[in-house]
C-alpha cells in the first residue's frame, strides 16, 4: 500500500507540469533578462559507485595489500561546487569552490579547494587581464591534450569534468581582420612556482612564462603554444581544428618537450633516469550522422609514457613487494611502489599509444534529452582496453542523470589488465542551481 | 476563336507579369531587414515542448554583426548558464564553462535539444545563405523559393510565405535537396520592438521527424547595436556576459 502511494505521488509529481502547460501563452518576462552585477550558482552531485575488484591485479595488491577486500567494493561520492561573481565597470571577480566527499571502506573523507579564484580587468573590448587561480584549458583534443602545458591533466574517462586551475597572471589580446586570417589572439601567461603557489607543478622558486597564439586562418583554428622557465623543461606545441564538411570535424595536437626526464625502474626497483626530447600528439575527428549519432575518434601518442617493459618491471616490483609482505610483513617495497603510483606510474594512460572511440546517439526512439553513449579506449601496444556504456538523461530542468558501467579487459602485465577493477557501475545524479 | 486566344494571352500576361516584375533577391533583403537590423542584440527564450506537455526553457542573449557573425550566451537554466555559441560564416563553436575550450559544432546539431537546431538558433540573414529561385504571389502573400548557396547550409531549400504588405515571413518550410520536409517554422505575434523594428515576436516550429514535439522561440528585446569584430572570436566567447 505504501509503495502504491509512493508511485502515485511520483506520478503526480511527473505529470503536473503537463497539465500546467495546457493553454499557456508564450511570454518572456523582461525581468528574466535583466543583468545583475553579481551571480551565485552551484552544482551538487551524488555518485554511488560499485567496483568489481580484480584481486590478482598489480594495482589491487598495491592498494589493498594490508586490508584485503572481497569481490566488490561500494563507495559513495558527493561533490558540491559553488560559484559566484561580481562585476562592476571593467572589473570582475570570480570564484568557484569544489568540495569532494567520499565514503568508502577506508572511512569518510572531504576535500575542499578553490578550483578558480581570480580578478579580471577589461580595459578594452579586445583586451582582458586576469590574475589569480584559473583554468586555461588549452588544446583541441577531447580525451587528451598534450599541449595543455599550464593545466592539470584531464581524466580521459570523464573529460568533461571541471578541473582545478593554477595561480597565474594572464591576458587575452584579440584582433580581427578581413581576409583569410579572420582572427588573431595572444594569451601570455606568467606562472609562478614557489612555496604554497603551484608548488606541486615542478621545480620550485621559478617564474615560468607560457603563451598561446591563436589564428583563425582559412576557416581553421590554429594555436601555437609554449612554456619555459625551469619548473618543467621547455615545451612547444601546435594544434588545429577544422570542419571538413558540415558534419565532419578533424583536430590534432602536437607537443615537443625538450630534455624530458623519465624515471623508470628495473625489476629490483632501481631507478633509471632516461633523458631526451619527447614528442606527444593527438589526432582525432568528430562526425555527426543525419540520425544524430556523434562519433569521436582520437589516437594519442604519449612520447613521455612508459614502454611495455617499463610497466612490466613496475608490476614485477609490486609483485615482489607483495610476496615479501606476505612472507615477512615488510611493506617497504610496496610503500615505494605506492609512492611511484602517485607520480607517473599511477596516472591514467601512463603508457605510449592509445585509441579512443566514442559513439553517442542523441535522442534515440524520439526520447528527447536522452543520450546513450559507448566509449572504448584501447592501449594499442598491448591490446588491453576498457568499454564504457552510459545512459544520460537531462530532461528535467537543472537535473542530470547518468548511469554508466566500465568493463576493463586485458592480459596480465597489460595496462588495463593490471588495473584495480574488472568493472565499475556508477550512478551520477547532478543538480544545478 | 481570336477573342478566346486574346483573352487567354491576356490572362497569361496578367498572371505572369507580377512574377517577372518582382526582384526576389531585393524582396528577400527586405524580409531580412524587417526581421532584424544587420547588427543587433536581442534576448530570446527557447521552449521545447514534449508531447505530454512537459517543457524545457532556455534564455539567451545574442549579438549579431553583419552578414556572417553571430554569438549567443545562455542565461538560464542554471545547468546551461554561461554556455556560449559562436558562428562565423559556416564555422560554429560551443563553449561550455566546465570544459573551457570552445569545441566545433555543426549546424545540424542542437545545443538545446528539441526541434530547433544550431542553424535555427544562430541564424544568419537569409540572403547570406540562400538564392531566390522564384517568387510567386498568392493572395496577400508572396511565396519565395530559396536554394542554399553552398552545401554547408543546414537546409538545402526553403519555401517562405511572406506577408505582402509587411514583407515579413509568416511560414517557412525547411526542405532537403529531394524536397523532403525537415521542419516548418511559423512566425507569429507581430510586435513593435521600438527603433523601427516591427516583427514577429514568436517563432514556432514542428517537424515530421519529431512527431508531437514543438519548439518555440520568443523574442523579448531587439536593439540595433554595432559590436567590434573581436567580440565574434573564440577567445572572447567566455566574456560575452560583459556585453550585456
Amino acid at each position: 500500500m505504501k509503495r502504491l502511494l509512493l508511485i502515485s505521488l511520483l506520478f503526480t509529481f511527473w505529470s503536473t507540469p503537463a497539465f500546467a502547460v495546457a493553454g499557456e501563452e508564450y511570454t518572456l518576462d523582461p525581468t528574466e533578462t535583466e543583468k545583475k552585477p553579481y551571480h551565485v550558482g552551484g552544482y551538487i552531485e551524488f555518485k554511488p559507485v560499485l567496483l568489481g575488484l580484480d584481486r590478482d591485479s598489480a594495482f589491487y595488491k598495491l592498494r589493498f595489500f594490508n586490508d584485503p577486500r572481497g569481490q566488490n567494493l561500494l563507495e559513495a561520492n558527493g561533490r558540491i561546487q559553488l560559484e559566484g561573481s561580481y562585476e562592476k565597470n571593467i572589473f570582475r571577480i570570480y570564484a568557484k569552490t569544489n568540495t569532494d566527499l567520499k565514503s568508502s571502506y577506508s572511512g569518510e573523507s572531504e576535500r575542499t579547494t578553490f578550483y578558480e579564484l581570480y580578478g579580471s580587468i577589461k580595459p578594452l573590448a579586445n583586451l582582458r587581464l586576469d590574475v589569480g587561480k584559473k583554468t586555461l584549458k588549452w588544446g583541441k583534443g577531447y580525451a587528451w591534450n598534450p599541449v595543455a602545458f599550464v593545466d592539470r591533466p584531464k581524466d580521459p574517462d570523464d573529460p568533461e569534468q571541471a578541473l582545478e586551475g593554477y595561480i597565474v597572471a594572464t591576458a587575452d589580446y584579440i584582433k580581427s581582420f578581413d581576409g583569410p586570417l579572420t582572427t588573431f589572439s595572444f594569451t601570455p601567461v606568467l606562472f609562478p612556482v614557489y612555496d604554497h603557489v603551484n608548488e606541486a607543478f615542478g621545480n620550485n622558486y621559478k617564474l615560468n612564462a607560457a603563451g598561446r597564439f591563436y589564428f583563425l586562418l582559412y576557416d581553421t583554428d590554429i594555436d601555437l603554444l609554449f612554456m619555459t622557465g625551469g619548473s618543467r623543461t621547455d615545451r612547444y606545441g601546435v594544434d588545429f581544428s577544422r570542419n571538413i564538411s558540415i558534419n565532419f570535424e578533424v583536430h590534432g595536437e602536437l607537443a615537443y618537450v625538450r630534455n624530458f626526464q623519465k624515471n623508470a625502474i628495473d625489476t629490483n626497483g632501481n631507478r633509471n633516469m632516461v633523458e631526451g626530447d619527447a614528442v606527444s600528439y593527438v589526432i582525432g575527428m568528430r562526425h555527426l550522422t543525419t540520425f544524430d549519432l556523434t562519433t569521436i575518434i582520437e589516437y594519442y601518442h604519449n612520447g613521455m609514457g612508459f614502454s611495455g617493459n617499463d610497466m612490466k618491471n613496475y608490476y614485477d616490483y609490486i609483485s615482489r613487494g607483495y610476496n615479501t609482505y606476505q612472507t615477512t610483513g615488510n611493506a617497504t617495497i610496496l610503500n615505494n611502489a605506492l609512492q611511484m603510483s602517485e607520480g607517473s606510474y599511477g596516472r591514467a594512460n601512463s603508457m605510449t599509444n592509445y585509441l579512443y572511440v566514442r559513439f553517442s546517439q542523441k535522442e534515440p526512439f524520439d526520447i528527447v534529452y536522452f543520450t546513450p553513449a559507448l566509449t572504448w579506449m584501447m592501449n594499442t601496444d598491448d591490446q588491453s582496453w576498457s568499454l564504457t556504456p552510459e545512459l544520460l538523461y537531462t530532461g528535467i530542468t537543472n537535473w542530470e542523470f547518468r548511469i554508466r558501467t566500465g568493463i576493463i579487459v586485458g592480459a596480465r602485465n597489460s595496462d588495463f589488465g593490471e588495473k584495480q577493477n574488472d568493472y565499475r557501475i556508477e550512478l551520477r545524479v547532478g543538480y544545478y542551481f | 476563336m481570336i477573342k478566346k486566344l486574346s483573352l487567354t494571352c491576356l490572362l497569361i500576361v496578367s498572371f505572369a507579369c507580377p512574377t517577372f516584375a518582382l526582384d526576389g533577391t531585393k524582396l528577400l533583403e527586405q524580409v531580412d531587414r524587417n526581421l532584424n537590423p544587420e547588427s543587433y542584440e536581442t534576448y530570446r527564450k527557447l521552449i521545447n515542448i514534449e508531447p505530454d506537455g512537459r517543457k524545457k526553457e532556455f534564455t539567451l542573449f545574442s549579438v549579431k554583426k553583419g552578414q556572417e557573425k553571430i554569438a549567443a550566451l545562455f542565461l538560464a537554466p542554471a545547468s546551461d548558464k554561461g554556455r556560449s555559441t559562436l558562428r562565423v560564416g559556416d564555422n560554429m563553436w560551443l563553449n561550455i564553462p566546465n570544459i573551457g575550450k570552445p569545441i566545433r559544432i555543426t549546424s545540424l546539431q542542437s545545443v538545446v535539444g528539441g526541434v530547433f537546431n544550431n542553424a535555427d538558433i544562430l541564424n544568419l540573414d537569409y540572403t547570406a545563405e540562400y538564392d531566390v529561385e522564384k517568387v510567386e504571389e498568392r493572395g496577400n502573400e508572396y511565396i519565395l523559393y530559396l536554394k542554399a548557396k553552398t552545401k554547408t547550409v543546414a537546409y538545402d531549400r526553403l519555401k517562405m510565405w511572406a506577408d505582402k504588405e509587411k514583407k515579413l515571413p509568416t511560414k517557412i518550410e525547411c526542405l532537403t535537396e529531394a524536397n523532403m520536409l525537415i521542419k516548418t517554422l511559423y512566425f507569429k505575434d507581430v510586435k513593435d520592438f521600438g527603433g523601427g523594428i516591427v516583427r514577429p515576436a514568436v517563432i514556432e516550429t514542428n517537424s515530421p521527424l519529431y512527431k508531437g514535439y514543438k519548439s518555440v522561440m520568443i523574442f523579448a528585446k531587439i536593439k540595433e547595436k554595432i559590436f567590434k569584430d573581436e567580440v565574434f572570436t573564440l577567445t572572447f566567447m567566455p566574456n560575452l556576459e560583459s556585453l550585456r
